[in-house]
C-alpha cells in the first residue's frame, strides 16, 4: 500500500533552505509563529492525511455517488475524514481566525495542503469550495452576512458550492441566462439551471452554501451585468438557526472518467417559483468578487494537478525500486545473470528523472508563487506590495496551467513505470491519473489560462509583471554563475530567460497587429514554454544551493538537486528553447486553414 | 480525579532506522520520532476519564532527552493539562534510563510528589519492547496492576477493567490508586485539533533532571542497569515468497502442506 504521500525532505528543502520562509516569522502578523510550530503543523498534516485521508481515496473511487429522487449520496467512507477534518479545523488555513481560520501563512498552508492533496483530492474539493464561499463573503458580504456563514464555511460544518457555468455558458461565463428578481423583503428570486456544479447537493453536511452567479432582470448582458448571490441549500434565519428547504432542485449528476466520490451536479433554481437569495455585494459586481479569491483558487487547482504528478511520481519510484525484470544493459547476452530491480535500466531511470524534475520544480514554483502572495501581505511599501503582486498575477495562469498539464503527464509516464501493473486498478496511478485531469479543464480551462496571460498578464500591464519576472530569474542566475561547478547551467538558463523575454515582447506586440489571431493561437505554446522557463530557473536555484552543502551529511540529496538540475536544463530546456522559436512564426498555420480543410 | 500517563517517545515505525557504530543502540541522529502508539491509547484513555468525569486532571511523566519536547507538544495538543518531563541526560549522550528497571526507578522517583488515583501506561513500548516498565512501576509503588486492558469503568474508588488474555479476555477489578496498560481496541486517539496545536507551544513543560527528584545520577546509567545490550542486528530479510500453482483449492492446499512438512518441516 501507499504510505508515502509526499516528500517531506523535498518539501522542508523548499520551505526553509530554497526561500527561507522563517523570514515571515520577523513580522508583527506572524510573531506568534515558530519554526516548530510550522513542523508540527505539517507532521501532523501529514498523520492524518495518511492515516485518515488516504484509506478512504480508492474506496471513494469504487462506490462513487448515487442519485436517487434529487438526493446525492456521497460515499460513506468519506464521513470519518470529513469529520476529522472538520474538528481538526483544517479548512481554513490561511484566514482570520476571528472566522474560524487559522491564521498560517500561504506558503505553510499549501506544504499542509500538499500533504492533504495528495490524500484524497474529494475531501479537498469540500475544503476548497467551503473555503471559496466564505471567502468572497468575508470580502464582500454584509456584517450580517459574515456572521451567518463564513465561520461555518471555513470550518466545514457546512459545504459550499460554486454556481457559475450553464448549458451555453461554459469559457463564456458572460452568457449566462439564470436571472434574478428583486422581491419586497430586499432578497431576491433565482430562476435558470446550472450544469456541472461540483459538491451541488451531498449528504455530507448539514447545510449547502451556493455562490449563484446571475444577471438581476434589465441588467447588463455580458459578464457587466453579473451579480453574486448567497443561495442556501437549507435557508438561514437571521439568528443562524436553519428554515425551509430552498428551491435548489439536484435534477441529476454526471458518470464521469474520475473523482467519483465528488458529485458533479446539475442544479435547478426555482423550478417551484420560490428559489430565494441574498445579494452578495454589489449589483453587477459579480465578476469582481469572483476575481479577488481567483488567484487563490488557481493556486489550489494548480496543486491538485502538481499533487497527482508528485503523487504518480512517487508510486513509480517505489514499484521501479522492487520490480525486478530484465538483466543489467552491461550483462546484455548473460543468461546466466539475475534479473534487476528496473531503477538500473537507462531508460526507466530516464523516465524517472524527467517525472522527478518536473515534480520538483512545480513544487518550488508553487510554493514560491504562495510565498509572493505572503509577501505581498507582509508589505510595508507600495513598491513592494506592487512588484509581489505583479509576480503573483504573472505566475498564476502558468501555475494553474502548466502544473495541471505537467501533473496530468508525470501521471501517464509514471503507468509507464509499472508497465501492465499500472493500467491495472490494483495500483493507484490509474485512479491518480483519471483523477487529475479535470483539473486542466475547469476553473478556467488552460486555453483561458493562455488567454489571461498574453492577453491579461503580459500585453494588460504592458509588460511590467514580465520585467518583476525577468528581474528575479535574472538575480538567481547572477548567484548561480558566481559556482564554477555550475556556471555552465546558469548561462543555459540565461540565455534562455533572454529569448522567453524577447519572444513575449514580440507576441505582444503582434497582438497590435493585423496578426493578432495568431498571437492567440500561439498563447498557450508561449504560456507552456513560460513554465518550461520557470521550472529551468527554479532548477538552478535549487542547484546553487545545493551546490554550497555537498560535503554535509545530506550530500546525496543535495547532489541529487544538482543532477536534477543538470538533467532539466541539459534535455528539457533545449527542447523549451525550439518551442520558442516556434511561438515566433508569425502567421499561425491553425489560423488560416479554412474549416473545410479541417 | 488524578490521572497519569506515562509515555515514551520512540523512533516513529514508519521511518528507518539504522544501527550505529557501537552497534549496540540505534543511529538516532536523523531519527523522525514519534509517541509510542500504545501510550497514545492511554493518552486518548485518560482525557475520555477526565471528560466523562469532569474535575479531573490528566498528568503526562516521560523520562528521555531534548527530543521529548516534541512528543510532550502533541500530547498537550491532545488535550493533556499538565507534562513533567525527566530528562536523563547525566553526561553529554549519556543517559540515566537505560533500561526498564533505571527507567521504571526514574518514574517512580518522580511520582513522589505527584498525586495520582489512576495510572495508565501503553502494554509496552515499539522500540525495545521490553513489556516490563508498567509492571516495574507498579511494584515499586506498590500498585496493583491490570495489564492489556481493552475496555475499563473507573469509579472513585475502584477500576473494572476487561483485559485481554490468550485466547478470551478477563474481567479484573482493582481497588485505587492502581495502574493499567492499554492494549489495542481500547479507544481511537484522536488528532490534536488545530487550534490545539498551537496552544501547545505556549503550555510550560515541567523538566527536571534526575537529582531533582532526589535520584543520584550515578546509580543510574550503565551503573543501575540489569539489562545490557551486548549487539545489535536487523532480523534476515524475507526471501522471495512461493506461488503454489495447482488445479483447484484442494489440490493446493496439498501441495502445501506437503511443503510444510517436507521442506519447512514446520508440522
Ligand atoms: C468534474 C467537473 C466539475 C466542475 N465543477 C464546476 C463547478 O463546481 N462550478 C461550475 O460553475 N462549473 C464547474 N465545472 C464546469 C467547468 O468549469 C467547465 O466545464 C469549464 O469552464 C469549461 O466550460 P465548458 O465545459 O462549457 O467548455 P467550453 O467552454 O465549451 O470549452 C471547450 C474548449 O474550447 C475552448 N474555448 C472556449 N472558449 C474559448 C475562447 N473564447 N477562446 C479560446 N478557447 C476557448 C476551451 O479552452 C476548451 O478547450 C465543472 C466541470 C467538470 C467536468
Amino acid at each position: 500500500m501507499l504510505t508515502k504521500i509526499a516528500d517531506q525532505r523535498d518539501i522542508d528543502f523548499v520551505l526553509y533552505e530554497q526561500l527561507g520562509i522563517e523570514s515571515l516569522l520577523t513580522s508583527k502578523k506572524y510573531q506568534d509563529f515558530n519554526k516548530k510550530m510550522f513542523d508540527m503543523v505539517l507532521k501532523e498534516a501529514k498523520n492524518i492525511s495518511v492515516k485518515e485521508f488516504l484509506p478512504a481515496c480508492a474506496e471513494c473511487d469504487k462506490v462513487g455517488v448515487t442519485f436517487k429522487d434529487n438526493m446525492v449520496t456521497v460515499p460513506d467512507c468519506l464521513r470519518k475524514p470529513h469529520h476529522l477534518l472538520f474538528k481538526g479545523e483544517w479548512g481554513a488555513l490561511t484566514e482570520d481566525p476571528e472566522y474560524g481560520g487559522q491564521g498560517l501563512p500561504f506558503t505553510i498552508a499549501q506544504a499542509a495542503m500538499e500533504y492533504i492533496t495528495a490524500a484524497n483530492q474529494i475531501l479537498v474539493s469540500y475544503i476548497w469550495l467551503g473555503h471559496g464561499a466564505g471567502k468572497m463573503i468575508e470580502l464582500s458580504g454584509t456584517q450580517k452576512q459574515k456572521d451567518l456563514f463564513v465561520e461555518k464555511l471555513y470550518t466545514g460544518e457546512w459545504g459550499g458550492s460554486m454556481l457559475l457555468t450553464e448549458p451555453e455558458a461554459g469559457s463564456d461565463v458572460g452568457a449566462l441566462t439564470t436571472s434574478a428578481k428583486k422581491m419586497d423583503d430586499g432578497t431576491y428570486e433565482l430562476t435558470g439551471n446550472k450544469i456541472f456544479i461540483t459538491n451541488g447537493e451531498q449528504n455530507l453536511t448539514d447545510n449547502i452554501i451556493h455562490p449563484v452567479l446571475a444577471r438581476i432582470e434589465g441588467a447588463p448582458q455580458g459578464t457587466k451585468g453579473i451579480s453574486l448571490f448567497i443561495v442556501p441549500k437549507i435557508w438561514v434565519n437571521d439568528d443562524g438557526s436553519l428554515g425551509e428547504h430552498n428551491d435548489v432542485l439536484c435534477t441529476g449528476v454526471e458518470e464521469k472518467m474520475g473523482l467519483h466520490g465528488s458529485p458533479t451536479c446539475s442544479l435547478s433554481l426555482g423550478s417551484r417559483g420560490k428559489c430565494r437569495g441574498l445579494l452578495l455585494g454589489e449589483a453587477n459586481k459579480g465578476m469582481e468578487i469572483m476575481f479577488h479569491m481567483m488567484n487563490e483558487v488557481r493556486l489550489e487547482v494548480g496543486t491538485q494537478g502538481f499533487t497527482s504528478g508528485s503523487l504518480a511520481y512517487l508510486c513509480a519510484l517505489d514499484h521501479a525500486k522492487q520490480r525486478r525484470q530484465g538483466r543489467s544493459i552491461e550483462k546484455v547476452g548473460d543468461e546466466e545473470a539475475a534479473q534487476v530491480p528496473i531503477i538500473q535500466h537507462p531508460d526507466v531511470r530516464r523516465m524517472l528523472l524527467r517525472m522527478k524534475s518536473y515534480v520538483e520544480g512545480m513544487r518550488s514554483l508553487i510554493y514560491y508563487t504562495a510565498f509572493c502572495m505572503d509577501k505581498k501581505e507582509l508589505a510595508d511599501n507600495d513598491e513592494e506590495r506592487d512588484r509581489q503582486s505583479k509576480l503573483v498575477e504573472i505566475l498564476t495562469p502558468v501555475v494553474k496551467a502548466y502544473s495541471t498539464e505537467k501533473g496530468f503527464d508525470v501521471c501517464v509516464e509514471a503507468m509507464q513505470v509499472l508497465g501492465g501493473y499500472g493500467y491495472t486498478r490494483e495500483y493507484p496511478v490509474e485512479q491518480i491519473l483519471r483523477d487529475c485531469k479535470i483539473a486542466s479543464i475547469y476553473e478556467g480551462s488552460n486555453g483561458i489560462q493562455a488567454m489571461d496571460f498574453l492577453g491579461r498578464k503580459l500585453f494588460g500591464n504592458k509588460g511590467k509583471a514580465l520585467d518583476c519576472l525577468v528581474k528575479e530569474m535574472k538575480e538567481c542566475v547572477a548567484v548561480a554563475k558566481e559556482h564554477k561547478a555550475i556556471k555552465d547551467l546558469a548561462t543555459d538558463v540565461e540565455k534562455a530567460v533572454d529569448k522567453l523575454e524577447e519572444i513575449c515582447r514580440n507576441t505582444m506586440g503582434v497582438i497590435m497587429s493585423r496578426q493578432m489571431p495568431s498571437a492567440f493561437a500561439s498563447a498557450h505554446p508561449l504560456l507552456d514554454v513560460t513554465g518550461d522557463v520557470i521550472v529551468a530557473w527554479m532548477h538552478l536555484w535549487r542547484a546553487t544551493l545545493a551546490q554550497t552543502r555537498l560535503d554535509s551529511k545530506d550530500r546525496i540529496f543535495y547532489q541529487g538537486k544538482i543532477t536534477t538540475a543538470q538533467f532539466f536544463i541539459k534535455t528539457i530546456l533545449p527542447v523549451a528553447m525550439g518551442k520558442l522559436d516556434a511561438v515566433t512564426y508569425e502567421e499561425n498555420p491553425a489560423v488560416i486553414m479554412e474549416e473545410g480543410a479541417f | 480525579m488524578n490521572i497519569v500517563v506515562l509515555m515514551k517517545q520512540v523512533p516513529d515505525t514508519e521511518a528507518p532506522v539504522e544501527i550505529a557504530e557501537s552497534n549496540v543502540a540505534i543511529d538516532t541522529e536523523d531519527t523522525k520520532w514519534a509517541i509510542n502508539p500504545y501510550d497514545e491509547f492511554s493518552l486518548e484513555e485518560a482525557l475520555l476519564i477526565k471528560e466523562a468525569k469532569g474535575d479531573s486532571k490528566v498528568t503526562l511523566v516521560t523520562v528521555g532527552p531534548d527530543h521529548v519536547a516534541e512528543a510532550i507538544r502533541v500530547a498537550y495538543a491532545m488535550g493533556v493539562d499538565e507534562a513533567i518531563h525527566i530528562n536523563d541526560e547525566i553526561d553529554d549522550e549519556v543517559y540515566g534510563a537505560v533500561d526498564p528497571h533505571t527507567t521504571a526507578a526514574i518514574i517512580a522517583a518522580a511520582l513522589k510528589d505527584v498525586p495520582f488515583d489512576l495510572i495508565i501506561a501503553g502494554q509496552r513500548a515499539v522500540d525495545d519492547d521490553s513489556y516490563l516498565v508498567p509492571a516495574l512501576v507498579a511494584n515499586k509503588l506498590n500498585l496493583p496492576i491490570i495489564s492489556l486492558v481493552t475496555k475499563q469503568e473507573t469509579t472513585d474508588t475502584e477500576i473494572n477493567c476487561v483485559q485481554s488474555i490468550d485466547g478470551g479476555t478477563a474481567v479484573v477489578k482493582a481497588a485505587l490508586p492502581a495502574l493499567i496498560t492499554t492494549q489495542k481496541g481500547i479507544n481511537e486517539p484522536r488528532y490534536p485539533n488545530f487550534r490545539a496545536i498551537m496552544k501547545a507551544k505556549k503550555k510550560k513543560v515541567d523538566e527536571r533532571e534526575l537529582e531533582d527528584i532526589g535520584l543520584d545520577p550515578e546509580n543510574f546509567g550503565i551503573n543501575g542497569a540489569k539489562v545490557k545490550i551486548r549487539s545489535m542486528e536487523f532480523p534476515p530479510e524475507r526471501g522471495q515468497g512461493k506461488i503454489i500453482e495447482g488445479s483447484s483449492p484442494a489440490e493446493k492446499a496439498k501441495i502445501l502442506v506437503n511443503l510444510l512438512k517436507e521442506e519447512a518441516s514446520v508440522i
